[in-house]
């Protein structure tokens, strides 16, 4: 029985190719930039396009359901993690200055959502061409039946955390034990008249 | 020209790098969070190119099953750090892990 056999081929359609490096680039440049930014909320979105890139790049070498869950779900409930946290401190309103504003990145978010539903309808229906080029069938029967556990856990913990960041956003800003607040909660009490 | 299990691995490489150094390096707790991400992920990537060009490719879908593991810990490891970083910023009013404040 042979232990080694013949390694597969790599990718050699020029198009691919290109787009593979682009991307690896661009996954690159991104996380460098989420990295050395000062701006948190611009970390913050450097982090969420590098993570998508992350999910084009499985959409080219991996199973399609990891795409779209990278894509879908990880990236989703990072940003939104983030976007509470920054929400429930610092606040969003203190990093809009700068070329890009807070509308334009939710509306950016909302885009990318919305694109990523197109691309697993496309991917899922093979509509209006087969454009997903790494498809075995078996992804789904793997992942049920040899990782049984495995996947119940990231269930679980995947649920958790979307509640966990869906709570965050919704509860109310609460003040610090020492007596702070959000920079929003001390700018409105401030007496109308007084020192900053 | 051609994209193999090289190109794939210097990327991952790349990846955990910038990782390490945000880790590391960076005073911010968020910024370091989002390097663990970045490491996570960078394995991930590592798992998914071994699948798809070396020795794992005789069972490719194991591969891309470690991947979806690695992401779910990376969301739930992000959750419970986001958490820590919280309380850190209510008690120093930033988001600096050092003595100072950073």
């Amino acid at each position: 029985m042979l232990l080694i056999g013949a390694l597969p081929e790599p990718i050699t359609s020029a198009p691919l190719v290109i787009f593979i490096y682009l991307l690896l680039i661009l996954m690159v440049a991104g996380a460098l930039a989420s990295v050395l930014l000062r701006s948190t909320l611009y970390a913050i979105g450097a982090f969420s396009a590098t993570m998508a890139l992350v999910g084009l790049l499985y959409l080219t070498i991996a199973p399609f359901l990891l795409f779209a869950l990278q894509l879908l779900v990880f990236t989703t409930i990072s940003a939104a993690l983030l976007i509470a946290l920054l929400r429930e401190t610092a606040g969003l309103r203190a990093s809009s200055v700068g070329p890009f504003s807070r509308e334009w990145i939710i509306g950016a978010a909302v885009s990318a959502v919305l694109l990523a539903v197109v691309a697993v309808v496309v991917g899922a229906t093979s509509w209006p061409v087969h454009v997903c080029c790494a498809l075995p069938e078996s992804f789904g029967g793997t992942l049920r039946d040899t990782y049984t556990v495995g996947l119940a856990v990231v269930i679980v913990g995947l649920a958790a955390s979307a509640l966990g960041s869906g709570l965050l956003l919704a509860a109310p800003i609460l003040p610090s034990s020492r007596g702070g607040g959000s920079p929003t909660d001390r700018r409105r009490d401030r007496p109308r008249g007084a020192p900053r | 020209m051609s994209a193999g299990l090289n190109l794939v691995l210097v990327g991952s490489a790349a990846l955990f790098a910038i990782g390490a150094f945000a880790t590391v390096a960076r005073r911010s707790a968020v910024v370091a969070l989002l390097g663990t991400q970045f490491m996570l992920v960078a394995g991930g990537i590592a798992f998914v190119a071994f699948a798809r060009f070396g020795l794992g490719a005789a069972n490719a879908t194991a591969g891309a099953s470690m991947a979806l593991f690695a992401g779910a810990i990376a969301v739930a490891e992000l959750t419970v750090g986001l958490a820590m970083a919280v309380l850190i910023y209510r008690e120093s009013r930033s988001f600096g892990v050092d003595a100072d404040g950073g």
